[in-house]
């Protein structure tokens, strides 16, 4: 068991900047999290709070259910994988991996025995002589993981550990790193700025936006029911599309209403909606629920575009549009004829549309 | 275009000059005056190469080599040790580092005369600082430059002193490319201070020692301007240094071509360390 607990959590630094706001966040054992967000919302702050590296303004930190806050990083029984991978420059792979141990004077027949176990779940057997200065940053990465399996912790942090790779690299080591979960069995804790790599790898993904939580939930969850703007943007690629306009109460039917467009959406599922009279909003839409035509649609709302760039994906392509206040992004089949500046029909399927308070961000 | 081509001489003339009379000068006409007779005053004499025998017969000379090498023998690891000491101390989150960084360097920049004949005070028999110290506290006096088994030392700790402000910068720039992520990896290990110090500080600042010891190896074969003042070389000859020694031939017996010979001798000696220690010492990768 290794749950890691984090209770209203503060981080403020000493020139009196708030950086973690009042988290609490439970990690149940053998958990992938992952944590995400824009860069500076202080991802790595907790991550380092949780290792010890880092000095716990407010509230309370819980490992196992004990209270951890004040103790060593080396009694936490965590392992770390640092973002630049730290890996001694002047020690092999091996006393890289083996340092830990050999600095609690295990015995070497054991510290070989473990290594050699890490080695072999990595596959780096052949590079254990190699120092770091001499690897590939794949390789690099490896050695840095197989640190911290040695030591058998009980949770793993990694803080971006991929962001140094190269793209191909990268969704190689992600297809690997979820394999390692399985076979480990242990908690982890994932800092990543990147959203792919968070929905592919979590279990449960947190959005962090400005040191708080945004939103904590499954990546699936995440995807088709984000809590908030930023999240519905922050998570898909390409950009969930957004358009401003105001709800309105016309002879009696509820409508979203701006300089280009009006529907009427008392035939939709949207009953917090009526709370919303008069205020403005903003709808947001994916790309992959833009269609050329409107069949199969059962409600939707046309919208028209001036094309302005098209990027071809494979077997899809995204066509980037301009309407008259706001642009759009859409997915469309790669078969779709479509000619650059040439003007163009949207159907926005108004099932899977969102709505979201223009005040606040929040769903609606 | 053409008419340009004086131009870089012209930049580099300065420099050659200098390298001319100061340097390239001194080195031919010294190996000339190794093989000559010379007191300045009575024309050169040629004399083969009975200097370098009388060298190798010269009780006094080796004994110089002896004394300094006994002076280095104190000087480089006390030097080594506690510029490292400090630095590491300066290159923690204390308070007042800069007023700290800038009296360790204050020494340094002062001349060696000056500092010399301060630490002359400290250290004389009868009126020194030290000794009235040690007497206050109910011990005896120490004859810290009048018994020749402690000179060479007092003047070792006393160099030591002296150019402790230029290493610790060394060092401190040393420490600083060493990054921290390295000691969170090894405290989350659960190294301890003195095994992070042991496995991580001193393997990566091996560049850094490796040049503190070559510039202190170097900088304590000179050691010259404090047995001059301080000691004049005694008591029983044992503060007299190579140098001093080489000094005296030249410019209290007027045996310049004696002295050249030496001064020839003992730079070959340099040398020879500097190789050694860098074998030793250097690690490559
Ligand atoms: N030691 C520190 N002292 C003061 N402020 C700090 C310190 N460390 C981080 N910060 C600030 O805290 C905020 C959060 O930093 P943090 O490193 O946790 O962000 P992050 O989410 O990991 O970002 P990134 O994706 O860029 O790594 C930033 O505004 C940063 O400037
Ligand atoms: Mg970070």
């Amino acid at each position: 068991m290794a749950e890691v607990r984090l209770v209203n959590i503060g981080k403020t630094f000493e020139e009196g900047m708030q950086v973690v706001k009042n988290l609490n966040l439970t990690i149940q054992d053998k958990e992938f999290v992952v944590l995400v967000g824009p860069s500076g919302c202080g991802k790595t702050t907790i991550l380092r709070m949780i290792a010890g590296l880092e000095d716990i303004t407010t509230g309370e930190l819980y490992i196992d259910q004990k209270k951890v806050n004040e103790l060593d990083p080396s009694k936490r029984q965590i392992a770390m994988v640092f973002q630049n991978y730290a890996l001694y420059p002047h020690m092999t792979a091996y006393q890289n991996m083996a340092f830990g141990l050999k600095i609690k004077k295990v015995p070497k027949a054991q510290i070989h025995e473990q290594v050699m176990r890490a080695a072999e779940i990595l596959n780096i057997q052949d590079i254990l002589q190699k120092k770091p200065g001499k690897m590939s940053g794949g390789q690099r990465q490896r050695i840095a993981i197989g640190r911290a399996i040695v030591r058998r912790p009980k949770v793993f942090l990694f803080d971006e550990p991929l962001s140094n790779l190269d793209a191909k690299l990268r969704g190689q080591m992600r297809i690997e790193l979820a394999k390692l979960h399985k076979k480990l069995d242990a908690t982890v804790v994932y800092v990543t700025h990147d959203q792919v790599e968070a929905m592919t790898l979590g279990d449960r993904v947190v959005v962090l936006n400005e040191g708080e939580i945004a939103q904590n939930a499954s990546p699936m969850e995440l995807y088709s029911n984000p809590g908030s703007k930023f999240v519905a943007e922050f998570i898909g690629s390409p950009k969930m599309n957004f358009i401003e306009g105001k709800i309105l109460l016309l002879d009696g039917q509820l409508v979203f209403r701006n300089n280009e467009l009006q529907f009427d959406l008392s035939s939709l599922n949207y009953q917090n909606l009526k709370n919303h009279i008069g205020q403005e909003v903003e709808l947001g839409i994916r790309s992959e629920d833009i269609y050329p035509t409107a069949s199969n649609l059962k409600n939707y709302v046309k919208v028209k575009g001036q094309i302005i760039a098209i990027e071809l994906l494979g077997n899809e392509k995204l066509i980037y549009a301009e309407l008259e206040e706001s642009s759009l992004i859409a997915k469309v089949k790669a078969q779709h004829e479509a000619q650059i500046r040439s003007s163009i029909d949207f159907y926005l399927d108004l099932e899977k549309a969102y709505f979201f308070s223009k005040e606040n961000g929040q769903r609606i | 275009m053409k008419r340009k081509k004086w131009l870089p001489y012209l930049f580099v003339a300065p420099y050659l000059l200098h390298l001319l009379v100061f340097v390239a000068f001194p080195v031919f006409f010294s190996l000339f005056l190794t093989f000559h007779k010379w007191n300045i005053i009575s024309p050169v004499e040629y004399v083969g190469t009975s200097n370098y025998t009388r060298m190798f017969q010269d009780r006094m000379f080796w004994k110089a080599i002896w004394n300094t090498i006994q002076f280095l023998v104190i000087h480089i690891p006390l030097q080594l040790v506690i510029s490292l000491a400090l630095a590491e101390f300066l290159n923690q989150k204390i308070k007042l580092k800069g007023f700290y960084r800038a009296a360790f360097f204050l020494p340094v920049i002062v001349s060696g005369v000056v500092v010399t004949i301060l630490w002359q005070q400290l250290l004389g028999f009868d009126t020194g600082l030290i000794n009235r110290l040690l007497v206050m506290l109910g011990f005896g006096k120490v004859g810290w430059l009048i018994n020749p088994d402690i000179a060479m030392g007092s003047i070792a700790v006393m160099a030591t002193w002296k150019n402790v402000g230029l290493y610790v910068i060394l060092f401190l720039v040393g420490l600083q490319t060493v990054p921290l992520t390295y000691y969170e990896a090894a405290e989350i290990e659960g190294a301890s201070h003195w095994q992070k110090f042991r496995h991580i500080t001193l393997p990566l600042i091996n560049p850094t020692i490796f040049m503190v010891v070559i510039l202190s190896t170097i900088g304590g074969f000179s050691l010259f301007i404090e047995p001059y003042i301080m000691t004049g070389g005694g008591p029983l000859n044992s503060t007299l240094s190579s140098v001093l020694y080489i000094y005296k031939q030249a410019f209290e017996y007027y045996h310049m071509g004696y002295s050249a010979t030496l001064g020839f001798f003992f730079a070959f000696l340099i040398l020879m360390v500097v190789v050694i220690q860098k074998k030793y010492i250097e690690k490559k990768d």
